[in-house]
C-alpha cells in the first residue's frame, strides 16, 4: 500500500484535497477532504429571518443565485407566500442563466484543459485539444468565456449584480421587466444560442436534444466534426472515459428547470421522500449525531479523531446518492441519457456526466426562450408578506451541480436553525458511520494509476467530472 | 505612441485600436486622473513588462474571481495573459497539487521583490488557523510567506479587506482581513462583495502606469473609488429628498421606483462608486439599488452583513438639495415643502434610529470624513 495526497486541487471551485491508498497500481480507497470551514450556519442563528437572503447566498460565488432561490423558497414556505407568475418566471430565468453559465465554465475552463496537457502529446486529438483548451489561452476557452460574459448580461439587467444578486425575495423579485427589456433579454439569449450552435455543438439545439442513444450521439460527433463536442467525444472514446469514474448508481434530483424530482436506481425512478434524509458527521470535524437537516446542528470540532473533512455526509435512507446534471437527466428519463447509462451498467461515468451537462445546456437555452416569451407586462412581480414569530420552511432547488436544500426554523421572530445541504456535500461527502464511502470516494476506487503524470490524470478527470464546488460543500 | 505598438495591441488584446484607447480613457476617468493620463496608461500597457502576479484564495466563495471573469473590455483572462503574468491562481491554473505549489514558490524566488500579491478571501486566526488549509499550510502561514517578498499587495473583496462575510458575528473561525495580518505592510483594499471588477482593474493599471498603487483612505481603499457615499450619486435620491419611499417589496412605491431607504438601504452610510461605475456592462440602472434592492453596505466594515438588512441606515449627513419638488401643494404656508419632505423622511422610523436621524437632520450635519468632496 502506498499513500498519495493530492492538494490543493486546482481548477475546481474552492479548496479540495484527495488522499489515495494505492495497491497493485490501482486506487484501493480514496478519502476526500474539504479543508475550508467558515461557519455560515452558526452566523445565521439569531438573525432576522430575511437576513438569510443576504447571508446564505454568500456561501458560494459560483451558484449564488441557486442559493438565493433556495433561501427565498425556504422563507416563502415559512412565511406562507409564493411569487406571482411573473416573479416566478424571472427567478427561473436567473437560475437557468446561472446554471448554463456554470455548465459552460466547467466544460471550457475546468474540465477540458486537462486534455491539452503535454502528457497527452502524441494522442491523435492532442494538438486540437491544446489549440482549443490550453488553460487560460485556448481558442475555444476564450470564446466560451466571452459568450458566458454576454449571457450574464441577463443577470445585469434583471438583478444588477452577479454573483450575490439581491433581487430574489420570498414574494417574488425586486424588479419588474418592461417591453424594451424583454426584447433585450431575447437578443442576449439568441446570441448565446448562436454561440452554442456554431462553436460548442456545431448543430441546432433542437437536433441535439432530440438525440436518443449513445450511437446517435457518436454519429452526431462525426457529422459535426469541427465542434467542441465532437472533440470531446473523440478523446472520450480514445481514453474510454465511458468506463471511468463509475459512481454509486443512485441519482437524486429535486426537480429543476429541465426535469422532475425523484430518486433513480437501476433504471427505475421512485418518488422522492426526504423523511429518511440524515447528515452523518462520523468522519467530519463536527460533534453530534446523524440528524435530519430540519433538526440539524453545526458544532465544529477540529480535534475529532477519525475525522478527515469539514464536510458532513448526507445519506438518504442510509445510502449515498449522486446529484447533478446526470442525476436530473436520469430522473427525468431523457432517452439519450437513459441509453448512455444502460450502456455503462447504470452507474454513470466521466463521459456520462459531461454529456448530461452539455445536453442540459441546450435544454436550458430553449427553456429560457420560453420564459422570456411568457413574461408579461401586466401583473405583479412581487407579493407583500409578514414575518411570523414561529415557523419552519424548506427550500429545495437544483443548482448546476445538483440538489440544493435549505432548512429554516424561526423562533421568537429570529432564525433558530438554518441548515444547508449543497450538491457537492452529497457528491464529495466523507464516509458515514457504516464506513460507506461518498460518491466521489467510490468513483475513484479501482482507478488505474498510470505511471507518469502526478497527480495521475485519470484521477483528475474523475474528480472534475463531478464539477465540484467546494465553497458550497462546507459553509 | 508608435503605430507598430498600437497594431500589436490589436492582436494581443483582441481589441480594436479605438476600443483600446477608449478603455484607457475610461480607466483614467475612473481614477479621476488629469488630462493626458490616458496616453500614459496606453503607453504603459503597450510597453511595460508584465508584472508577475500571485493570487491567493483563502476563506472565500470565489465570487471575486467570478466577477472578474465576467468583466469585459478587456476580460480578465486577457488581462491575465497580456497585462499581467499570472503565476499562481487556484481556480484558473492548469497544474494541480504540488506542481502548482512548486510553480508558486519558483515564481516567488525568481521574482523576489517584484511580484504583485493578490489576496482573495478572509484569513481565519482561531485555533491556529485550522479552518483554512492549502496544501497542508494554513492561510496564516501562506499569506506571511507570500507577502514577505511582494512588491505590492492588493486585498480583493470584503473578505480579504477586513474579514467580510465569514467574520460576521459570532465570527466562528476568527476570520480577519489581510491588512490586520500583514500589519507592517501596505495593503490596498478593494472591498465589495464582490467588488466592482473595474475598481480592481484600475488599481492594477495604476500600478503598471505609475509604478505605485493609487492613493488610499484611512481604511486602505483607493480614494478614486471609495470617497463618496452611495447616497450622493444614487438615481433615487430625488425621491429621498421629496420623501417618497417604498415601504415593502412590491408595494406601489416600490413599483414606482421610489427611494429604498425604508427597506433598509445602507446607501447613506456606505462609501463606494457603485451608482456611477455600475455592474455587468449593460448600461444604466445595473446595480442593486437600480434594480430595486436596497444597498446592503457590502463595502463597509460593521455595516455589510453585520447590520440587519431592514435596519435603517444612519444618515452620515444631509446636504439639502438646491430645490425641493413641491409634494404637498396645500401646505405651502405653515410648513415648507422642504420640511415636509424631511418629516416624511423621519416618519415611521424605529425609535432608536429615528433619534439619530432626526438629530443629523436637525443640525444639517456635515460629513465627519474630512476627505469628503476631494478626489
Ligand atoms: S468578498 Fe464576497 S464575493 Fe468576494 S470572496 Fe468574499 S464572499 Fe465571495
Ligand atoms: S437611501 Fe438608498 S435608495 Fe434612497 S437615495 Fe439613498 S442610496 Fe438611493
Amino acid at each position: 500500500m502506498s499513500r498519495l495526497v493530492i492538494g490543493p486541487f486546482n481548477r475546481v471551485e474552492g479548496d479540495l484535497e484527495v488522499t489515495l491508498e494505492a495497491a497493485d497500481g490501482r486506487v484501493a480507497s480514496a478519502q476526500v477532504t474539504a479543508p475550508l470551514f467558515r461557519g455560515f450556519e452558526q452566523i445565521l442563528i439569531g438573525r432576522a429571518p430575511l437576513d438569510a437572503l443576504v447571508i446564505a447566498p454568500r456561501i458560494c460565488g459560483i451558484c449564488s443565485i441557486s442559493q438565493s432561490v433556495a433561501a427565498a423558497r425556504a422563507l416563502g414556505q415559512a412565511l406562507g407566500v409564493t411569487p406571482p407568475p411573473n416573479g416566478a418566471l424571472v427567478a427561473d430565468l436567473l437560475l437557468a442563466v446561472e446554471n448554463a453559465a456554470d455548465h459552460l465554465t466547467h466544460f471550457a475552463l475546468f474540465f477540458m484543459p486537462d486534455f491539452a496537457r503535454s502528457d497527452y502529446a502524441g494522442r491523435p486529438w492532442h494538438a486540437e485539444a491544446a489549440r482549443r483548451f490550453a488553460a487560460t489561452a485556448g481558442q475555444s476557452a476564450r470564446e466560451a468565456m466571452a459568450a458566458r460574459a454576454r449571457l450574464l448580461h441577463v443577470v445585469g439587467l434583471l438583478a444588477g449584480k452577479w454573483p450575490h444578486s439581491l433581487t430574489l425575495q420570498p414574494g417574488g423579485v425586486a424588479k419588474s421587466v418592461d417591453l424594451g427589456e424583454r426584447v433585450r433579454l431575447g437578443q442576449i439569449v439568441a446570441d448565446f444560442r448562436r454561440y452554442l450552435e456554431r462553436n460548442l455543438f456545431g448543430g441546432s439545439l433542437e437536433s441535439l436534444t432530440a438525440l436518443d442513444s449513445f450511437v446517435a450521439l457518436e454519429q452526431w460527433g462525426e457529422r459535426h466534426g469541427d465542434s467542441d463536442l465532437a472533440l470531446f467525444l473523440r478523446l472520450s472514446r480514445d481514453l474510454s472515459l465511458d468506463s471511468q469514474g463509475r459512481g454509486v448508481g443512485r441519482f437524486l434530483s429535486y426537480g429543476g428547470i429541465t426535469g422532475r424530482a425523484g430518486l433513480w436506481c437501476d433504471g427505475r425512478v421512485a418518488p422522492l421522500d426526504l423523511a429518511g434524509l440524515r447528515e452523518d458527521v462520523s468522519h467530519g470535524w463536527m460533534q453530534g449525531g446523524a440528524l435530519h437537516p430540519a433538526q440539524g446542528q453545526t458544532r465544529p470540532d477540529a480535534d475529532k479523531p477519525m475525522a478527515y473533512s469539514w464536510s458532513k455526509a448526507p445519506r438518504l435512507d442510509g445510502l449515498s446518492c449522486e446529484v447533478g446534471a446526470l442525476a436530473r437527466q436520469a430522473v427525468s428519463g431523457h432517452p439519450l441519457i437513459a441509453d448512455v447509462l444502460a450502456c455503462g451498467g447504470w452507474q454513470g461515468s466521466v463521459h456520462d456526466r459531461v454529456v448530461a451537462r452539455l445536453l442540459e445546456l441546450a435544454q436550458l437555452v430553449i427553456a429560457m426562450e420560453g420564459m422570456i416569451a411568457a413574461l408579461s407586462g401586466e401583473g405583479a412581480y412581487c407579493r407583500e408578506h409578514g414575518v411570523p414569530g414561529r415557523a419552519e420552511g424548506a427550500g429545495l432547488t437544483e443548482a448546476a451541480r445538483g440538489a440544493l436544500g435549505h432548512w429554516l426554523r424561526i423562533e421568537d421572530g429570529v432564525i433558530a436553525g438554518y441548515q444547508i445541504v449543497a450538491p457537492t456535500t452529497w457528491n464529495f461527502s466523507p464516509r458515514d458511520a457504516d464506513g460507506n464511502p461518498g460518491p466521489l470516494e467510490q468513483a475513484l476506487e479501482g482507478t488505474l494509476l498510470e505511471p507518469g503524470a502526478s497527480p495521475p490524470l485519470m484521477v483528475q478527470h474523475i474528480v472534475r467530472s463531478f464539477d465540484p464546488c467546494m465553497s458550497c460543500t462546507v459553509h | 505612441m508608435k503605430d507598430s505598438m498600437l497594431n500589436a495591441i490589436e492582436t494581443r488584446l483582441g481589441l480594436s485600436r479605438r476600443s483600446f484607447m477608449q478603455f484607457c480613457a475610461a480607466m483614467a476617468a475612473t481614477m479621476g486622473l488629469p488630462k493626458g493620463a490616458d496616453a500614459q496608461i496606453a503607453h504603459a500597457l503597450v510597453s511595460a513588462k508584465r508584472p508577475p502576479v500571485i493570487w491567493l484564495h483563502f476563506q472565500e466563495c470565489t465570487g471575486c474571481t467570478e466577477s472578474m471573469l465576467r468583466a469585459e473590455h478587456p476580460t480578465l483572462e486577457k488581462l491575465i495573459l497580456d497585462i499581467i503574468s499570472l503565476d499562481y491562481h487556484e481556480t484558473l491554473f492548469a497544474a494541480a497539487g504540488h506542481q502548482a505549489e512548486a510553480a508558486r514558490r519558483a515564481s516567488m524566488a525568481a521574482n523576489k521583490g517584484k511580484y504583485l500579491l493578490v489576496v482573495e478571501g478572509a484569513i481565519p486566526t482561531k485555533d491556529n488557523g485550522v479552518y483554512c488549509k492549502v496544501g497542508g499550510q494554513t492561510a496564516l502561514e501562506m499569506v506571511h510567506e507570500c507577502a514577505a517578498d511582494a512588491a505590492a499587495i492588493i486585498a480583493i473583496g470584503s473578505c480579504a479587506s477586513w474579514g467580510g462575510m465569514p467574520s460576521t458575528s459570532p465570527n466562528p473561525t476568527g476570520a480577519t482581513g489581510a491588512p490586520v495580518i500583514l500589519k507592517d505592510k501596505a495593503v490596498v483594499t478593494i472591498p465589495g462583495c464582490p467588488p466592482n471588477p473595474y475598481n480592481f482593474l484600475s488599481t492594477v493599471v495604476h500600478y503598471l502606469t505609475f509604478g505605485k498603487l493609487p492613493e488610499v483612505d484611512a481604511k486602505g481603499r483607493p480614494k478614486f473609488a471609495y470617497s463618496r457615499l452611495i447616497h450622493e450619486n444614487c438615481e433615487r435620491r430625488p425621491h429621498f429628498d421629496a420623501g417618497r419611499f417604498a415601504q415593502e417589496f412590491g408595494d406601489e412605491g416600490h413599483r414606482q421606483g421610489y427611494c429604498l431607504y425604508k427597506l433598509g438601504c445602507k446607501g447613506p452610510e456606505t462609501y463606494a462608486n457603485c451608482p456611477s461605475i455600475l455592474f455587468g456592462d449593460v448600461g444604466s440602472g445595473s446595480w442593486p439599488v437600480g434594480t430595486g434592492h436596497p444597498c446592503i453596505g457590502c463595502t463597509e466594515q460593521g455595516i455589510g452583513f453585520q447590520k440587519p438588512i431592514h435596519e435603517l441606515a444612519e444618515l452620515k449627513y444631509v446636504l439639502p438639495p438646491v430645490g425641493y419638488p413641491r409634494i404637498v401643494e396645500e401646505q405651502g404656508q405653515g410648513m415648507s415643502a422642504g420640511s415636509a419632505a424631511l418629516v416624511a423622511g423621519v416618519g415611521g422610523l424605529a425609535v432608536g434610529a429615528g433619534a439619530v436621524m432626526a438629530r443629523n437632520l436637525g443640525k444639517n450635519k456635515k460629513p465627519d470624513d474630512t476627505d469628503f468632496g476631494k478626489e
